[in-house]
């Protein structure tokens, strides 16, 4: 067993999973919840399936530390990951008071909507995965992409190592792939934070 | 090793091969649709001898099942719930007779519902066909529900339900890597035994069985009241209110009263038929209300016997109809408990927020066939050529999506659009309607209930046109293989294959041809030849085979012959080709004014050059491609 984070989970995180059908968000849940339970954490998920595989809206509710209803109730969730910037502000109403939202997007979500989250203390934070993704040469793996930069942000409480030896564990021969997306993610992530972080007075 | 993840329906996969299931058969639908895939993977994981097949429908699946269980042999059938429709003739009969070896019928309802005609509760029928049933309320509490179910079945010989919702099919939480409790499943002596008295029973003898019947309910009853799925939490927290919940539902209500910030006591039910009642009024006896919550309709509420203070689905207090949902939950404990004056949290959710999304009006996914889908061409040339007044009956699979490009005007059930043909086919014609009418069918589906509604049709004389529409494989639900494929269920060779054209033949058709979709002309050419064949003097039903495999599952005829396209300049976005032909890859620009190409979406297929009848979507020339 690998060492339990520092912010271990005392309560329930809620994590809910958006995108659109063959975005790999069934991938990414997975990522997820393999490296909680690895951590030993009581995880469950609820998946997407049926209809509509390609093209259509998908979304996965992953609860981590907390009871076995596989549902997250609306305005509940600690944090909303959405692979595609439609789909975030489809679901942004599941993100609590004081929630984080990580979206794949080269813009900020609808300005209509910016008045509510800075009322709730929701904090939106876009990026552009797709592109870092495709820069790397696999356009595909713009969620891990995602995953690396949300978890520079903390936002997940599953640390890189832990989701490193995740790729290994389930990833099969995309590993190599998926750990660099991961990794271009996490630099992209940890740049963004010390970027937004204003500079001592006397530094200038 | 570590722990793993499963879904209930690999859960529920692995409690039956690690119990000692020898048979297990299914037919595919969402929610259930991996049980027996998971059956297969764990079979070869586990080294257990076990035979497992995707059969032809849902009675034919019961069945071969049932026939393992009179053997001695411990068996199981999974479908979804509409399929135990198919199912009830020989279900009811095997309440009646039981059975030998374990034998465990698995519906997978659909609250909500997800992907289904209709929301029934497989609950009730197990409660008039008088079948008992185990309702788990997570992953693992199936997988352990398995050897118990194994156990009752045999202890009682009964048949025995356990009924996941699609919230616990499509759950995934960690499972233990151990057994639930180990059992070979060994049976006392594994042959059929003849016994005409008992398996050919009479109906006088049947009047026997059946009072026998309701003696092992009574028994079974008495058991399932010191069941361990049947147990009450928050017992400390006095009040006037009481929760009795089973299923997913259980867990939803433990959710929704930590949000409200109220413990209230919850009497959880994982039998709920035969109800044991005499848990459920000693329970009720201590409040004046108690709140009845389970899904996806009202089987506990149903039998309690004195429901003077029951509340639930039968009094409007909780939905009667719809998935219970967090926030369903929320609201009807939230409205129930503060009108017994107890003190909750407000809904988390802010409404203002919520409004201003809907304000938005973003665009909604809804479900479209795939970029490529050889039933999009189908369709479409079927519907440029008969025109809106013609009448499509359709039929339960992917193409019942057909519905978006006004293809498909009716869906009943499984092979319903033969039948429904034949009916529209014989009403016109008493009240002298000429109207082409033109059904259409998968090929899953018309091996599972199409051939009898079309011996129906070519024997009583009706004249439609009716499209097979051929993509080789039962797509929506995942690629099982259906008896036209050269494979089974585990990948094997099939001893045979069946001719898809001979069966249609051997139906008396006389006009049969098989063709491509994706070759439009052609395509059209032969249906405007089989319409013509519908009114012809001697003339019959006319069926086309639309032969063309799934992209998703085989697309090797377009990587081989690959039509990238472009869309011109000229494209004045007048959207004829994203209503007609309606690709996801074809994409209106946010002013209306251009169709540009989704290319991550595209696959290549040129089919949309024929959707532009202006000519603005053509072929990408070799040399446009930098």
């Amino acid at each position: 067993m690998t060492t339990v984070p520092q912010n271990s989970f005392c309560e329930e995180h809620k994590i809910v999973i958006t995108g659109i059908g063959g975005q790999g968000i069934v991938f990414l849940t997975r990522l997820l919840s393999q490296t909680a339970v690895n951590l030993g954490y009581p995880v469950v998920v609820s998946e997407t399936h049926g209809m509509s595989q390609r093209g259509g809206s998908v979304i996965s509710h992953l609860k981590i530390g907390g009871n076995e209803a596989p549902l997250i109730q609306r305005g509940s969730a600690d944090v909303l990951i959405a692979l595609d910037a439609n789909e975030a502000m489809q679901n942004l109403d599941f993100v609590r008071r004081g929630g984080t939202v990580f979206v794949s997007s080269n813009e900020e979500l609808h300005p209509d909507l910016l008045p509510h989250l800075e009322r709730l203390n929701i904090r939106t934070l876009h990026f552009p995965a797709s592109a870092i993704a495709v820069e790397l040469g696999s356009p595909e793996t713009a969620n891990i992409v995602m995953a690396g930069f949300v978890c520079a942000y903390d936002g997940l409480n599953l640390p890189l190592e832990d989701l490193q030896a995740t790729i290994k564990q389930i990833a099969g021969k995309r590993a190599e792939g998926n750990l660099k997306a991961l990794a271009a993610g996490f630099q992209a992530g940890k740049k963004k934070i010390e970027d937004s972080q204003p500079l001592p007075e006397n530094s200038r | 090793m570590s722990t793993q993840l499963l879904t209930g329906n690999d859960a529920i996969a692995l409690g039956l091969v690690e119990q000692g299931c020898r048979v297990a058969t299914a037919y595919p639908g969402t929610p259930s649709s991996e049980i027996l895939a998971g059956i297969i993977k764990y079979k070869k994981a586990l080294d257990k001898d076990l035979y497992a097949e995707w059969s032809v429908n849902e009675k034919v699946a019961f069945e071969v099942a049932l026939a393992a269980a009179w053997t001695g042999l411990r068996a199981a059938v999974a479908m979804k719930q509409v399929g135990l429709n198919v199912a009830s003739d020989p279900l009811f009969s095997a309440a009646y007779t039981g059975v030998k070896g374990g034998f465990i019928v698995i519906p997978a309802d659909d609250p909500g519902p997800h992907s289904s005609q209709t929301e029934q509760d497989s609950r009730l029928l197990a409660l008039t066909a008088k079948v008992p049933v185990f309702d788990p309320s997570t992953p693992a509490e199936a997988r352990e529900m398995i050897a118990d179910a194994f156990a009752l079945s045999e202890r009682f010989k009964i048949p025995v339900i356990l009924r996941p919702t699609t919230r616990l099919c499509h759950a995934v939480s960690p499972s233990a890597d151990a057994p639930a409790s180990s059992s070979d499943g060994k049976p006392v002596s594994p042959k059929f035994q003849k016994d005409p008295a008992h398996w050919t029973a009479t109906p006088k003898l049947r009047y026997k069985l059946h009072t026998e019947l309701n003696q092992k309910l009574i028994e079974i009853a008495a058991e399932f009241a010191n069941s361990k799925y049947n147990y009450i939490v928050n017992e400390d927290h006095g009040g006037e209110v009481g929760i009795i919940a089973s299923g997913v539902a259980f867990h939803t209500a433990r959710q929704a009263l930590l949000e409200l910030g109220v413990r209230v006591p919850m009497l959880k039910i994982g039998t709920p038929y035969p109800l044991p009642v005499n848990l459920i009024e000693a329970f009720s006896a201590r409040f004046t209300t108690v709140i009845v919550l389970e899904e996806p309709d009202t089987c506990i509420e149903l039998q309690i016997p004195n429901r003077q203070r029951v509340r639930g689905r039968l009094d409007g207090s909780v939905p009667n109809s719809g998935e219970l949902t967090p926030e369903v939950m929320f609201s009807v404990l939230s409205k129930s408990l503060s009108g017994v004056g107890i003190q909750v949290n407000p809904s988390p959710e802010d409404a203002d927020l919520s409004a201003a999304i809907k304000k938005l009006s973003l665009p909604a996914r809804r479900p479209r066939l795939c970029p490529g889908c050889s039933h999009r061409s189908a369709f479409y040339a079927m519907k440029q050529n008969f025109g809106p007044r013609a009448i499509y009956p359709g039929d339960i699979g992917c193409y019942t999506l057909g519905t978006n490009l006004r293809a498909v005007d009716t869906f009943v059930d499984m092979g319903a659009s033969i039948t429904m043909a034949n009916g529209f086919f014989q009403a016109n014609r008493l009240v002298g309607d000429d109207r082409a009418v033109i059904a259409t069918i998968g090929d899953s589906t018309f091996l599972h209930s199409g051939i009898p509604p079309l011996i129906n049709a070519v024997h009583t004389g009706a004249r439609f046109v009716l499209l097979i529409l051929d993509n080789h494989t039962t797509a929506m639900t995942g690629f099982q293989p259906t008896p036209a494929n050269d494979y089974l269920a585990d990948g094997s060779e099939a001893p045979r294959k069946v001719s898809i054209p001979d069966l249609v033949r051997a139906c008396g058709v006389e006009y049969v041809k098989v063709t491509d979709p994706y070759e439009q002309e052609d395509f059209t050419a032969i249906l405007n030849e089989a319409q013509a064949h519908t009114q012809a003097a001697d003339g019959g039903v006319a069926v086309i085979i639309a032969d063309r495999p799934c992209v998703l599952y085989d697309n090797d005829p377009i990587l081989e012959h690959p039509i990238p396209v472009v869309v011109t300049d000229e494209c004045d976005g007048c959207r004829f080709c994203t209503e007609a032909f309606e690709c996801p890859a074809l994409v209106l620009r946010a002013d209306g004014s251009h169709v540009d190409i989704d290319y991550k979406l595209c696959i290549d297929c040129g089919q949309c050059i024929d959707a532009c009848y202006k000519g603005f979507i053509v072929p990408k020339l070799a040399e446009m491609v930098p």
